[in-house]
């Protein structure tokens, strides 16, 4: 039986247990719902397209400063934490720059980035930093502004925009498959729409299909007032959820395939488990948009080496842990052939402070370097390599790496460039016009007048490289001071050459 | 309205098993029969009297280790057994929620409120007497004194270890006890403006007046005591200046043996003056006990006045009358709260084992019951996202805390899960001890309801009895099984369409007959057991049964 078939087959489960519990207008065809869809034209959106994103959070505050690490700057950063720095001679060095090398236990992690399947961005964080896990947890969940508390989640805005009236009449013939999927126990606060999560939560595709089964028989939809009655009324949603989506979660798990190897049960690679089964479920064929998985034990305060080595130890091991998994699902999806309709992106509550501590560990810091995963990204690095000699100076002479990426630009491409949500759409759920940083688009353009040298005046962040197209922006000048190289110019604003200097173009 | 003016009417049983419900892990219906006709005030002055705050300890329970049934608390440190005498406490722990030999008290629930709170982790702690030291703080200062009990955990060598109080030192402060402390323990992040309570400078400030304490004999194997310790040579004798949000207080700077205590004194006095701590602390006891959903009109005449109370000089931070005062009070009873929370997995499973009447081995003799009984309900709770003493963070358990509160407990996943282990009542699969499978005996609770058993009514017999209907059989059920009274139309469903399964009630009559004329023929069981199975098994998995 093919997908369609089990739908309609699947619909004589569904629909009954949809019907009696809810209202159930928006469930045929002739519904008002499924009608403005059609006539929104959202058949034929990219929401209904296969494009995917792969959340992954790290929980607890990533040490940046020993994941990525400004080799340029190498003693500088010696100095700063010389009871956990990486010797230089240990660190991975990566193509195509000196500046820059990764953790010695990420080798998965640089052979992605060599071969153009991982990008880095470089020192994310957002204004006016929150120090707190739960504080800056939300802010990057919601996408809020520091000094505003939201009780959306920036993802689940987008689906609610997408598929609004969710959970009511869901599953439909028009998204027969959940439209988010965590793989764990609880659904985050990123996945939050107005009433509920978008999302749902499976741990195990399989036995969730043999606890839940086909459904059965639904109580009357009577509900007592009061809080009582809002608090059966979602759980029973909860329960309508559940059942109709475990088949179609089993028959995609079921028909789809692992083709690379992951990381045996004795490593305890929980992120490799849950991208297991995220890549089985796309390769199954399953629709879901967005998938959120994540890692825990990134909050070292204390030892985060071992024995004094600062190559072993907690840190290194979660290091380790990501790279592989990253590399495992990363493959996965290439031998599948569905490598180029996937994204991922990293994310965590905040960096770590840029000096360790007494203990061989880090306090809580501010900005810290993110990653993307896939074929679609167009640049290997955006922003530049933090800058260690200019550091955010507090009490008790702390210091910590200042911000260049506000992470709501990288959530601003996934949503126009990636979901193609458009550009009114998507400053609209972010509650703001956040400025691209060309991640999907292989043209640096300008942000603002200013210099050529100024990273600030590029969308990546940093200087164009000789191999990149630019585009001067309308409105904008740019004053370029000495002979440069580039692939191609799209001049819609100005360039102000200084005397004697060319701009040399490849093509 | 009025909030918390004292609840005056004699509680019914429907009142009686409200405060049980949220006072306790669940009642039985022995319980609620006996709250039942006492004032409020009695009833929550028993469930505080009938506290033992010196339970026995936990003890060995792998039949194959020496002295089974004898406590290993008094024996040096055992590294090998460390992790397993971590889950023996764990168990130890949720047996004391679950006994039901002993009159009901509050202490269990508000002692798993205040592990919550000022959390701590068996896994990260990771030395079992450590552990059991703080289970016997929280519980021995539950319902004390909320300063001594601040005071008291700082300097926890559990919490020393779980936020790195011992590695907090002069010149080298480690910053994760000084923030939790303010953010989590005492006046939280934001005030309901959304105004910070305090400033980044201040966590560092707080991390300097807290450095020095050490803790001994970790994990020392052999050892037979351990102990926190102060050494002076690592505290920071500065004075500490905290900014206008702690009224910019100076905590002068102490040297010597007695620094550590005189400084810690100072400041945890500066966090109970910070006019936000007591409504935080305040907020989340209503959170907990009456309803998650905080409405200005509850903040204003709910938690504002309860803050003021528990800050009171005639009060002075005791927290026992401030349980008491909310326990007792109108809003507590309000019909409108009732129901109001999503039970946790704790109020899931150990709720059931105790309103069913499973019985709790006696640890000291049947120590092999009583830890299969646990290990079964303590993996189910984990993969619940409730895994005792065991929080994922320093937040404590998500629906705590999180947006949706206590919503978080369901989703699709556990959903699935909790259906799981209210199925195993029905089905009876898991062996405690032989002859004590966990689950209802549903066949024996109907037969309990008939009277006159062995005579039936019948054309030969018409002076017989009648046989119980499928609604006496629904009603019995029913009884203190939901907190909300359930429709008509759904107990004629539970009737027809779940029990009968469509087909008409007499036949129950005849089914039932058949069996009181032979009720050890085996396949006349069957039958209505079947069809009570059917019932209970739907009833459980309702949403009516998930909330309380």
């Amino acid at each position: 039986m093919n997908r369609r078939n089990f739908l309609a087959a699947a619909s004589a489960y569904t629909l009954p247990v949809m019907l009696n519990g809810f209202e159930l207008k928006a469930m045929t065809g002739q519904s008002a719902l499924v009608q403005s869809l059609l006539a929104s034209g959202a058949v034929q959106d990219s929401l209904v397209s296969d494009r995917v994103l792969v959340i992954v959070y790290l929980n607890g505050g990533n040490d940046g400063l020993n994941t990525v690490i400004p080799v340029d700057q190498y003693a500088t950063y010696q100095g700063l934490r010389s009871n956990i720095a990486l010797p230089q001679n240990t660190l991975l060095t990566l193509d195509g720059t000196s500046t820059m090398a990764f953790h010695p236990s990420m080798t998965g992690m640089r052979d992605l980035y060599n071969s153009g399947r991982l990008t880095v961005l470089n020192s994310v964080s957002y204004p006016n930093p929150d120090q707190s896990h739960f504080r800056s947890t939300d802010i990057w969940m919601t996408a809020a502004d520091a000094n505003v508390n939201l009780t959306t989640g920036w993802s689940g805005r987008y689906l609610e925009d997408r598929y609004p009236g969710y959970p009511v009449g869901y599953p439909n013939t028009q998204m027969e498959d959940p439209l988010a999927i965590q793989i764990g126990y609880l659904t985050s606060t990123a996945l939050l729409g107005s009433q509920q999560s978008m999302g749902i939560a499976i741990n195990d595709p399989q036995s969730f299909y043999e606890l839940v089964g086909a459904g059965g028989d639904v109580s009357p939809s009577d509900v007592p007032g009061g809080d009582a009655g809002s608090l059966i009324t979602f759980i029973r949603r909860q329960q309508a959820l559940a059942v109709g989506y475990a088949g179609e979660i089993k028959i995609a798990f079921d028909a789809g395939k692992n083709l690379a190897t992951y990381a045996a049960d004795s490593v305890h690679n929980y992120l490799s488990d849950q991208l297991k089964i995220v890549a089985r479920l796309i390769h199954g064929g399953l629709k879901t948009k967005i998938f959120f998985v994540s890692m825990g034990g990134f909050d070292t305060h204390s030892g985060q080496i071992l024995y004094d080595d600062p190559r072993i130890g907690p840190h290194a091991d979660l290091l380790g842990k990501l790279s592989a998994a990253l590399w495992s699902f990363q493959e996965d999806l290439r031998l599948q052939g569905t490598q180029d309709r996937v994204v991922g992106m990293t994310f965590s509550d905040f960096g770590r402070r840029a000096n360790s501590n007494a203990s061989q560990g880090t306090d809580h810091g501010v900005a810290a370097p993110q990653f993307m995963f896939g074929t679609a990204m167009k640049h290997r690095t955006i922003g530049q390599n933090a800058n260690l000699s200019d550091l955010i100076v507090s009490y008790g002479n702390n210091k910590d790496i200042k911000m260049q990426i506000d992470f709501r630009r990288i959530y601003a491409d996934v949503l126009n460039d990636w979901f193609g949500a458009g550009r009114p759409k998507t400053n609209s759920l972010l509650l703001n016009n956040f400025p691209t940083l060309s991640i999907f688009s292989d043209v640096c353009e300008t942000v603002a007048s200013g210099a050529w040298t100024d990273p600030a005046t590029w969308t990546v962040g940093r200087v164009p490289t000789p191999t990149e197209n630019i585009r001067v922006n309308a409105g904008h000048v740019v004053t370029l001071a000495q002979n440069t190289i580039v692939r191609s110019v799209k001049l819609y604003g100005k360039i102000a050459y200084s005397p004697g200097v060319s701009l040399r173009v490849t093509g | 309205m009025p909030f918390l003016d004292p609840y005056t009417a004699v509680l019914d049983t429907r009142a009686a098993a409200h405060l049980l419900r949220r006072a306790t892990f669940g009642p039985t219906q022995a319980e609620i029969t006996q709250f039942t006709g006492l004032t409020a005030s009695q009833a929550v002055n028993n469930l505080i009297s009938n506290a033992v705050a010196t339970p026995p300890p936990p003890v060995e329970m792998d039949e194959t280790a020496p002295n089974p049934g004898q406590t290993f608390l008094d024996k040096p440190f055992n590294g090998d057994r460390n992790f397993q005498f971590g889950m023996f406490i764990k168990y130890w722990w949720m047996g004391l929620m679950t006994q039901q030999n002993t009159p009901p008290s509050l202490l269990d629930k508000l002692t798993l409120f205040w592990q919550n709170h000022f959390v701590t982790t068996r896994e990260t702690v990771d030395d079992y007497r450590f552990v059991d030291r703080y289970l016997r703080l929280l519980r021995t200062n539950a319902l004390g004194n909320f300063r001594t009990f601040v005071t008291a955990i700082t300097k926890d060598p559990a919490m020393l270890r779980y936020l790195n109080g011992n590695e907090n030192e002069a010149l080298n402060p480690n910053e994760n006890y000084g923030r939790e402390l303010q953010e989590l323990f005492t006046c939280g992040a934001f005030d309901l403006t959304g105004a910070k309570n305090y400033t980044e400078d201040d966590v560092k400030t707080a991390a300097r007046v807290l450095t020095g304490w050490k803790y001994t004999n970790f994990w020392t194997v052999g050892s037979t005591s351990f102990a926190t310790t102060f050494d002076p040579t690592k505290h920071d004798t500065a004075n500490k200046t905290f900014s206008a949000k702690h009224n910019n207080t100076v905590i002068t700077g102490r040297t010597g043996a007695t620094a550590g205590d005189l400084e810690l004194d100072d400041l945890v006095t500066m966090l109970l003056n910070h006019p936000q701590t007591a409504k935080f602390i305040c907020r989340k006891l209503y959170r907990w006990y009456v309803n998650p959903n905080v409405t200005t009109d509850i903040e204003t005449n709910v938690i504002v006045p309860l803050a003021t109370f528990f800050a009171s000089a005639g009060n002075n931070w005791a927290i026992q009358p401030v349980v008491v005062k909310l326990l007792n009070s109108q809003i507590f009873f309000d019909e409108s709260n009732r129901g109001a929370i999503v039970k946790s997995p704790a109020e899931l499973l150990i709720g059931s084992v105790r309103f069913f009447n499973q019985p709790v081995p006696t640890i000291a003799t049947d120590y092999v019951a009583f830890r299969k009984l646990f290990e079964f309900v303590h993996y189910r709770m984990q993969n619940l996202q409730m895994n005792t003493l065991d929080q994922p963070t320093v937040f404590g358990f998500e629906p705590y805390f999180q947006t949706g509160y206590t919503k978080n407990w369901m989703n699709t996943t556990t959903v699935a899960l909790r259906n799981d282990f209210t199925d195993a009542l029905i089905w009876r699969w898991y062996e405690v001890k032989p002859g004590y499978n966990l689950g209802i005996d549903l066949l024996a609770w109907a037969t309990s309801l008939q009277p006159d058993f062995a005579n039936i009514k019948s054309t030969t017999n018409p002076t017989g009895t009648d046989p119980i209907s499928c609604e006496q059989v629904l009603d019995a059920f029913l009884i203190n099984l939901f907190t909300t009274d359930l429709f008509q139309s759904q107990k004629n469903f539970l009737i027809d369409t779940i029990m009968m399964q469509l087909i008409p009630r007499t036949s129950w009559t005849f089914e039932w007959n058949a069996y009181r004329a032979n009720p050890t023929d085996s396949y006349r069981r069957n039958v209505p057991t079947w069809r009570l199975q059917n019932l209970m098994r739907y009833m459980l998995r309702m949403a009516e049964y998930h909330v309380f």
